[in-house]
């Protein structure tokens, strides 16, 4: 499944026109979306589902490349606007693939982990693989989700395209996995824009099996 | 897919504003240039002449303009009429006329542009042990511009150069430079060709640190401190490679090998030469320490929060050497815990109560030594870190969570 690429994307001018370059766009007919329509619908491994308010835009799966409980969503493309879902993860798996020989590395995910400690992980996600050169943490507080305590995490980022983002995170561990729904998007207009279908979404979440 | 595109943010970023720079790392010294060799090129209120000079000049304004507007320069008047005053100091004749721009980007980096104005990344502040050391950045990359080295370079490989429109090849820099530079692959190999616009040569390099050096000593900063900045940088390349498992990269950017040994050997010479028995250093560390005081915290959280265990844990020993205090030994509790290894918790633990004991600890320490508490059932002694941690800083954004697990 996709690995957490809208959050690179996001944070990355270069990032975006690099993929569409080499990607196979719409013109070929194949496109690096896919519909999601109104309905229920799985998310990442399939561990979690969730009901988009409207037709939003999958990032597709690339095979060997990216998480399998990992999928990321847009509706204005992804240096606009992003939710990405986190299905389940389990305990040392990674948000997002990387070479084990690279010298700044996003931290692995363990199940014991804190509220901060989740941020702080999502934190070096931004500063590592999407080039924020600043993140403040706007609040931090407990939220249920998926029926468990959970938290909320909210906050804003720099990023070296020079445009400062909002997002927010809701997530909760359960059972040692961690299930998770964020959202990321330009301080300007479309954090407040997208922010209540992120909020409906969050509201519609189940945890399957 | 996207992973690639990843690679291309900051670092296009940094690749772009070395362009016009070639910056701090690029070349090496062969033979060693005397300082009482080198005399500036130029004097004061230096204006091209030449009609591609002039060109080079107005392109450089556009992007000095863009840089100068840019969300990432740090708009601290304390720092930047500090960082002013020193290149005013070591500047040489053209110490008047330059400008300089501190920008937030972790990474030990500085560059001059062709027209007189340095950009210096948040990074460098971070990895200066005193002001001498920053004032021999400084002055190496001022060198650059006294020698003419970005003209001399700039005329040089355009000869060898038709692959793309010089125009357009100013454009990408001034993009770049600003952070505002949208590589894709294509683009991305007219920044391999505007990358080697502007490299200098070895022997540029080495007449950039015979008059920096030079500038410096006669500043009154002691001239040792120039070879003491690139045995840093050696040590912590070095140390974050070694901790990845495998050897710093050679042939990039941030190269100064082969002759690494050789170079500080050349300053090591140049200090010798240029130090007067009997007068008086000043490394000006305590003035450097409380100008960047405020901003040290966040310097370090920029650097830990990369995750590169290797180059940050040598970073935080280099500048424990000058002392440990509550800030360091914080920080190094979070290079543990963001490593995230078997048994990183104890050590990050450990830290973070040797982190409390100091009257500088900063409030997070407080958070952080709680919830290691937590984690290991002390839960009173959790709640009392965490209500310090809440005294310090009442309206502290995570409040409502920290409330809860000190409730």
């Amino acid at each position: 499944m996709k690995a957490f690429t809208t959050l690179a994307l996001l944070a990355s001018a270069a990032g975006l026109s690099a993929c569409s370059s080499v990607g196979s766009g719409e013109y070929g007919g194949f496109s690096d979306y896919a519909l999601v329509r109104v309905a229920r619908v799985n998310v990442g491994d399939g561990q979690m589902s969730v009901v988009a308010p409207r037709n939003y835009n999958r990032h597709r799966r690339i095979l060997f490349s990216d998480v399998r409980d990992v999928e990321d969503w847009t509706l204005n493309g992804p240096l606009l606007d992003g939710i990405s879902f986190v299905s389940g993860m389990n305990n040392n798996r990674e948000l997002i693939r990387q070479r084990r020989t690279a010298n700044q590395q996003v931290p692995r995910f363990r199940s014991d982990m804190t509220p901060p400690e989740i941020a702080a992980m999502l934190e070096s996600l931004y500063r590592v693989k999407g080039g924020a050169v600043d993140l403040k943490t706007l609040s931090l507080q407990p939220r249920p989700f998926l029926g468990a305590n959970g938290f909320q995490w909210d906050y804003e980022h720099l990023d070296s395209d020079e445009l400062w983002r909002r997002g927010r995170a809701v997530g909760a561990v359960i059972d040692g996995k961690l299930y998770m729904i964020l959202f990321d998007a330009a301080r300007s207009h479309y954090y407040e824009a997208v922010l209540p279908d992120f909020e409906s979404i969050v509201a519609s979440a189940q945890r399957r099996g | 897919m996207c992973m690639r595109c990843a690679n291309l943010t900051r670092r296009s970023l940094l690749a772009g504003g070395a362009v016009a720079a070639a910056s701090l790392h690029t070349g090496v010294a062969q033979a060693r240039i005397r300082p009482q060799d080198m005399a500036p090129l130029i004097g004061p209120g230096f204006k091209p002449t030449d009609k591609d000079e002039q060109g080079l000049w107005k392109e450089m304004e556009r992007a000095e303009e863009e840089i100068a507007g840019s969300n990432l320069v740090i708009r601290d008047p304390k720092l930047t009429s500090y960082l002013q005053n020193i290149i005013g100091t070591v500047g040489g004749p053209a110490a008047k006329d330059f400008r300089i721009y501190l920008v937030r980007i972790p990474d030990f980096n500085a560059m001059m542009f062709p027209s007189g104005f340095a950009v210096v990344f948040s990074g460098l502040l971070l990895r200066m042990r005193n002001e001498a050391q920053l004032a021999g950045v400084i002055a190496h990359e001022s060198g650059h511009f006294l020698r003419r080295h970005q003209i001399r370079s700039w005329r040089d490989q355009r000869r060898k150069t038709d692959l793309f429109a010089i125009g357009a090849m100013l454009a990408g820099v001034g993009g770049a430079a600003g952070g505002v530079y949208l590589g894709d692959y294509v683009r991305l190999a007219e920044l391999g060709t505007i990358l080697s616009l502007f490299q200098y040569s070895r022997e540029m390099e080495a007449e950039a640190d015979a008059i920096g050096s030079k500038n410096m000593a006669a500043a009154g900063y002691p001239p040792v401190e120039m070879s003491n900045i690139w045995q840093q940088l050696i040590g912590e390349e070095n140390a974050s490679a070694r901790y990845r498992g495998k050897h710093r990269r050679r042939g990039s950017l941030f190269d100064t090998h082969p002759s690494s040994d050789a170079r500080m050997a050349d300053l090591r010479a140049d200090a010798a030469e240029l130090t007067v028995p009997g007068k008086v250093y000043d490394n000006g560390r305590a003035r450097y320490l409380s100008t960047i005081g405020e901003i040290r915290p966040t310097l370090l959280d920029d650097q830990v929060k990369l995750n590169d265990p290797g180059a940050s844990q040598y970073l935080i020993e280099t500048l424990a050497q000058d002392g440990w205090n509550g800030l360091l030994r914080f920080y190094e509790g979070e290079i543990w815990r963001l490593r995230n290894r078997t048994g990183d918790d104890v050590r990050a633990a450990q830290s973070y109560a040797a982190a409390v004991v100091y009257p500088d600890a900063p409030a997070d320490a407080w958070r952080w030594h709680g919830i290691s508490l937590m984690k290991q059932g002390r839960r009173a002694e959790a709640k009392a870190a965490f209500n310090r941690y809440l005294t310090m800083k009442p309206d502290a954004p995570d409040a409502a969570w920290v409330r809860q697990m000190a409730g």
